[in-house]
């Protein structure tokens, strides 16, 4: 109730002068909004790195890298890695078989190229790319995709863009379970059934020169990679690198320690060789870091301003409590606390502050978006190829407008204590008398 | 047990103590005010009345000396109990008005009941009603600067009376004022006084004003040199 009265005293004290609150407010404005831009820079540009990130593909995997350790700086003990010291076909099953539960593996090998005749008769060509599993991505379009049961029970499935679609269906028909026939480089053909389809990215099309007729265009699909390595009469090529997508339910960290496990004890009477396990994110949120780093250090050199901008609410807090002696004088006479009078001042100086605050808050939104829009722009200008996987996001901190609020406050309280406080203390005589 | 308003036992105020410019302001002050009584304190600029309303209105404590306010001891009071006294037993008007500006006659009649925590209805229904008493309900809304000077003063005598105060302390209410404004003044004390049995301190210089008071009570270099005592209202 008390609050309710002293803020209504505050906001008529301040609209009696408004221009000067405004100026006394310029200090915090200028301080805040500073501080809610730089952040907003910097959420947008973690943001932006975080979207880019992500458009390049999942990152809910582990890179399997197999390193080679020499001792000392003679190059020439280095030996190329031999064909059956690499990651194998039987290694990776023993690996599945173990922990397959928690994780998928993304194993795949291209096949070349491929023919096939769509419904009119034309041919075209594709390019085949074997999968043990594949992701649903944000790409997906219908259907399904190509999974490990489709290796193990040795499937003729086939996951197809939206352009193959276009290039096959020239009737329009619906292109799941149709069967097409692809017929390789080493004459060798079957027929596989689509079971769903995805979309190209849009950048997809700049792979060409413009007027490239559609017919013409290669786009790969996904077959099952044990299906057609069975197809060739090929075994699996042995690797350097495997990734490992773990599965949503299972605990990454665990996942992590046992594919070290695993690999360790495979690699064991290897000591030449180490195994590395690496997730992508980890360097997203290095780099997160830093910039949270940057953003904060500037943050605070911006927040000095704020405390030129207390000195400045508490200069006028003086002046103020100063042309309004002869009220002080009137409330204490009228039974006005000590208390109630500091507590006037304060509320009045928090309500500079806090106003000052929400304007600078407004204005560094502002401000944050506008330069967001202007390197928006740039990047487009300049890189007109990656604009779109460079998809620049303007978000304002939240945590940082919070604590912007909170900041006000505070600088309302500190540098309005010691004026309020005068006022409360104020004689009641001297102030009455005073003109 | 009967006891007296006020009670003052040799009060004495100095200023600048210990200094050479050392100043006896009050030089030893014994005074009695029974409820319901209209005093007035004459006396000329100079002679310690107003520095006398202040220790009656608890905004300075004497230097020596004792004062009873309904029994109370305030020499031993600190400085937030001074402030609910001022806040419940006395009702100050000045002769300035001293209205907070800015703020409407109703808000200023408030005020004191604001200070003593009283809910907002209920001190807006009080407020309302004490405008009715002096005749200002018409200009509840109005802003100091709005208001005449005679209308500034009933409006400052409304609001020292908002919390039944045990005193009301009237330092040359009149004094601002056209004489005819300032008899309309006089008047609405007469009012309170009969109809509400306020105890009314009015401190003047005005002989023709004190004659109208039931005691007159004479200040000269800081000590009583005449009182009436309790006497039928010359007015009568």
């Amino acid at each position: 109730m008390q609050l309710i009265e002293n803020l209504r005293l505050a906001f008529t004290s301040l609209a009696a002068n408004k221009m000067r609150a405004l100026l006394t407010m310029l200090g915090i404005i200028i301080g805040i909004s500073s501080v809610i831009m730089i952040t907003t820079i910097g959420t947008s540009i973690q943001k932006t790195l975080t979207n880019t990130f992500n458009q390049m593909g999942e990152s809910n995997f582990f890179d399997v890298y197999l390193i080679q350790n020499y001792e000392g700086d003679d190059y020439s003990a280095y030996d190329a890695m031999s064909d059956e010291d690499m990651f194998t076909r039987d290694m990776i099953d023993r690996l599945i078989a173990e922990y397959g539960d928690h994780f998928t593996p993304r194993l795949s090998q291209s096949f070349g190229n491929a023919k096939v005749r769509n419904t009119d008769g034309q041919e075209f060509s594709v390019s085949i790319e074997g999968e043990l599993s594949q992701p649903k991505d944000s790409t997906h379009l219908r259907g399904r995709t190509i999974n490990q049961r489709d290796n193990q029970e040795g499937m003729y499935t086939i996951y197809v863009s939206d352009l193959f679609v276009s290039q096959y269906c020239k009737d329009g028909s619906d292109p799941i379970g149709q069967t097409v026939e692809l017929t390789l480089d080493s004459g060798i053909s079957a027929e596989f059934v689509i079971v769903g389809t995805f979309q190209l990215p849009s950048f997809y099309d700049r792979i060409y020169p413009p007027g490239t007729s559609e017919m013409d265009k290669v786009t790969s699909v996904t077959v099952p990679l044990d299906t057609m390595l069975k197809l060739t009469h090929q075994e699996q090529e042995p690797m350097m690198y495997l990734t490992v997508a773990w599965n949503t339910d299972y605990d990454p960290e665990m996942l992590k320690q046992e594919l070290q496990d695993f690999f360790d004890k495979e690699y064991e009477d290897k000591p030449d060789y180490e195994v590395m396990i690496e997730n992508e994110q980890v360097y997203l949120e290095m780099i997160n870091t830093i910039i949270n780093v940057i953003t904060i250090a500037i943050s605070v050199i911006a927040a000095i301003s704020l405390i030129v901008g207390g000195v400045g609410v508490m200069n006028i807090m003086l002046v103020s409590i100063t042309e309004r002696t002869k009220e002080i004088g009137i409330r204490k006479a009228l039974g006005a606390q000590n208390a109630a009078i500091r507590m006037q001042f304060i509320v009045e100086s928090i309500l500079i502050c806090l106003i000052g605050g929400v304007i600078g808050i407004l204005l560094g939104i502002g401000g944050g978006m506008m330069i967001g829009t202007v390197a928006k722009a740039l990047v487009t200008q300049i890189y007109p190829d990656y604009a779109e996987l460079i998809a620049i996001t303007v978000q304002p901190s939240i945590p940082a407008i919070l604590i912007a609020v909170l900041f006000s406050v505070l600088t309302g309280v500190f540098f309005g204590y010691y004026p309020a406080n005068k006022a409360a203390k104020m004689n009641p005589i001297d102030a009455l008398r005073y003109d | 047990m009967h006891e007296p308003v006020i009670s003052m036992r040799n009060i004495i105020k100095r200023y600048y103590i210990g200094k050479p410019n050392e100043l006896q302001i009050l030089t030893g002050i014994s005074l009695d005010v029974e409820k319901g009584e209209f005093l007035a304190i004459v006396g000329q600029s100079g002679s310690g009345k107003s520095t006398l309303m202040n220790m009656i209105g608890a905004l300075d404590r004497p230097t020596e000396g004792s004062y009873f306010l309904n029994g109370v001891d305030t020499g031993t009071l600190d400085d937030t109990e001074l402030s609910r006294i001022r806040n419940q037993e006395i009702g100050f008007v000045f002769q300035t008005f001293n209205l907070i500006s800015r703020t409407n006659a109703l808000k200023n009649v408030e005020m004191p009941m604001m200070y003593a925590g009283i809910p907002r209805k209920e001190r807006v229904k009080r407020a309302k009603e004490l405008l009715e008493i002096v005749d200002m309900s018409d200009r509840a809304d109005h802003q100091p600067n709005e208001l005449s000077g005679g209308q500034k003063q009933r409006v400052a005598i409304a609001r020292a009376m908002a919390n039944h105060p045990s005193i009301l302390l009237a330092d040359e209410p009149t004094g601002a004022l056209d004489s005819k404004t300032g008899r309309m003044i006089m008047d609405l004390f007469h009012k309170l006084h009969k109809e509400e049995g306020t105890t009314i301190v009015l401190i003047t210089h005005s002989p023709e004003l004190a004659q109208e008071c039931d005691r007159i009570v004479t200040i000269s270099d800081g000590s009583i040199i005449s009182d009436t005592g309790v006497r039928q209202n010359a007015a009568d």
